[in-house]
């Protein structure tokens, strides 16, 4: 397989972004009428819708916590999302994965002990893919769960970062994912700084990743800016109405 | 998607539907408001999402891809043809009810119920008429009149044939149901319609080899794209719900709670019935089910007339933008 080149001499990614440039992120709530909290989000051309149900009385008995809610977390990609069409069962080893590293992000955050008894689910739907999925749906799961109302000590923001070729770069889409690039996935609460999930699957130099991890940091803080923004207009917008 | 339904509730949806003021202030034949998008997904060949006023949420995509052609090894046929696969997939976002397992029998009902109604065969499904015909609730009834060369499903899969005996175009429709606000079937059949508009199949150009080898390339030229063949003719579904001794269009789910029994029908731009489907367990009397084959029929014609409209004037209005060289914005989860 012919390398593709990912940085220009110039020093411009391959979709035109600088190294520490984030894609156009544009997000909105309260998108489905059934949920009781929904989100949309787009991280340029990655698109995920996130639903949030609960809290509510547990589907299985057994799972039932006495003294804290329990988190689910379901993971669906449509068929159409990828270049290829793929259908993916339920059962599919890496969506359960990613499933789990979601739940993981957002039970230290979500304040769970004021939810005994109940189950609060979280559906990631996949409409779009162009790279960062993980990224996109711990950030439409926060502003879902902001939307339904659930209480949280904090926002949560996720952002990848990785080294392309020569430099350190943020948000990596699709083409340089797949051209085995290094990528770290974190998600921090932006207030404290605390990390809740690092993720990384491939080789990366121990002297390189410092520099990108503080990058991912600072795209997480961006992050947080533009949805606290959506999630204040939204608010705005409803105790307009209600007025 | 609610499960229960108070008896006070019940009676208010049945004593306002004998009354002709349903609980949205609506009449029994109308329809809520349909916003219609296509265009939506950039890595398809064609999509469209549709939503009802309700709340219904539907998003269809149609990916082509080049397959071998499928050949029943029994009468021969399909040898010519291309197919199109069709299924639905009900995300567990859309209601309570659909979470783990509880969407996999509706998914199955509806994927049925929409390749029953697009990839028929013209002569095969007149046949199929002929000997079932006799019994008013059959499930599937193709209209006699279907041409050989487009079956019920409107769509000629001939024109998808790329080689006959080996390759073609398979068309697979995925319709995603995002959120449920009644009338599921109608939704993603006007999505289907509109998807289908909007896809533009690659052209191909087959060589011949001579000693009946072929060899065919896919000309990648964006703009030297075909249009599916047929679109026009695909069947449009009004599902109809006897609620007392009435029917309305468009149920919302509360509406849906109180139906007795529901009836699909199928009709295309000529008015050709296309197919049947009833469900629900209560019966309807033979002069009510004819009446509403009727109403379903003149209905889903209207309609058809008024969904054309809205794809064409989408399409003119994004061809003039892309002439003037402005960008062509989809608003998706934005148009609310």
């Amino acid at each position: 397989m012919s390398r593709v080149e990912l940085l220009t001499p110039e020093g411009l990614r391959i979709d035109g972004r600088r190294p520490a440039e984030l894609r156009k992120i544009t997000s909105t709530t309260s998108v489905l009428s059934q949920a009781d909290g929904s989100a949309y989000l787009e991280h340029g051309n990655t698109k995920v819708l996130a639903a949030v149900y609960g809290p509510r009385e547990a589907r299985r008995r057994a799972q039932v916590l006495h003294d804290r809610a329990i988190l689910n977390v379901e993971f669906n990609v449509a068929p159409f999302s990828t270049g290829e069409r793929r259908r993916r069962t339920k059962n599919d080893k890496r969506l359960l994965e990613m499933a789990s590293f979601v739940k993981q992000t957002f039970e230290p955050v979500v304040i769970t002990s004021l939810y005994a008894r109940s189950q609060i689910d979280i559906y990631l739907q996949i409409i779009q893919h162009d790279g960062g999925t993980l990224q996109a749906c711990i950030n439409a799961a926060t502003m879902a769960l902001i939307d339904a109302g659930i209480a949280m000590t904090e926002y949560v923001c996720a952002c990848t970062a990785g080294w392309v070729e020569s430099e350190a770069a943020i948000d990596l889409n699709h083409i340089e994912e797949s051209s085995d690039t290094s990528e770290v996935t974190i998600a921090m609460l932006p207030k404290s700084g605390k990390i809740t999930l690092m993720q990384m699957e491939s080789r990366l130099h121990v002297d390189k990743l410092e520099e990108v991890f503080t990058l991912a940091g600072e795209g997480c803080k961006q992050i947080h800016e533009v949805i606290d923004k959506t999630i204040r207009e939204r608010a705005e917008d409803l105790a307009k109405k209600m007025q | 998607m609610p499960s229960l339904i108070s008896p006070a509730e019940r009676d208010y949806i049945l004593k306002g539907i004998e009354c002709n003021i349903r609980a949205d202030g609506r009449q029994r034949p109308d329809y809520r408001e349909v916003t219609l998008e296509t265009g939506v997904v950039s890595q398809t060949s064609g999509s469209a999402r549709v939503r009802i006023a309700g709340g219904t949420d539907v998003l269809v995509s149609v990916k082509a891809e080049i397959g071998p052609v499928l050949v029943d090894p029994e009468t021969g046929d399909g040898a010519d043809k291309g197919q199109i696969i069709c299924s639905v997939e009900c995300a567990p976002s859309a209601s309570q009810q659909f979470e783990g397992r509880g969407a996999d029998e509706l998914n199955n009902e509806l994927t049925q119920m929409m390749s029953r109604f697009l990839s028929h065969s013209g002569p095969a499904a007149s046949s199929f008429l002929s000997t079932t015909s006799s019994s008013s609730s059959s499930s599937t009834a193709a209209s006699t009149t279907a041409k050989t060369t487009s079956g019920a499903g409107g769509i000629n899969l001939s024109k998808l044939c790329i080689i006959p005996g080996q390759q073609c175009w398979i068309l697979y429709v995925d319709a995603l149901v995002l959120d449920y606000g009644g009338n599921l079937m109608d939704a993603i059949f006007m999505g289907t319609r509109a998807a289908i508009y909007d896809t533009r199949i690659p052209k191909t150009e087959v060589q011949d080899l001579g000693d009946g080898q072929f060899e065919f390339e896919v000309l990648d030229d964006a703009e030297d794209t075909e249009e599916v063949a047929g679109r026009e003719d695909m069947p449009l579904c009004v599902t109809l719900n006897k609620i007392g001794a009435r029917h309305i269009v468009d149920a919302s789910p509360l509406e849906e709670l109180c139906t007795e029994a529901k009836l699909v029908v199928a009709v295309n731009r000529s008015g050709e019935l296309c197919g049947l489907q009833k469900g629900h367990e209560g019966g309807i009397e033979p002069s009510l089910l004819l009446e509403m084959i009727q109403s379903g029929k003149t209905m889903g014609q209207s309609l058809i007339k008024q969904l054309d409209a809205s794809i064409k004037k989408e399409a003119e209005s994004d061809l003039a933008k892309r002439q003037r060289g402005e960008p062509v914005h989809k608003l998706g989860f934005f148009a609310q």
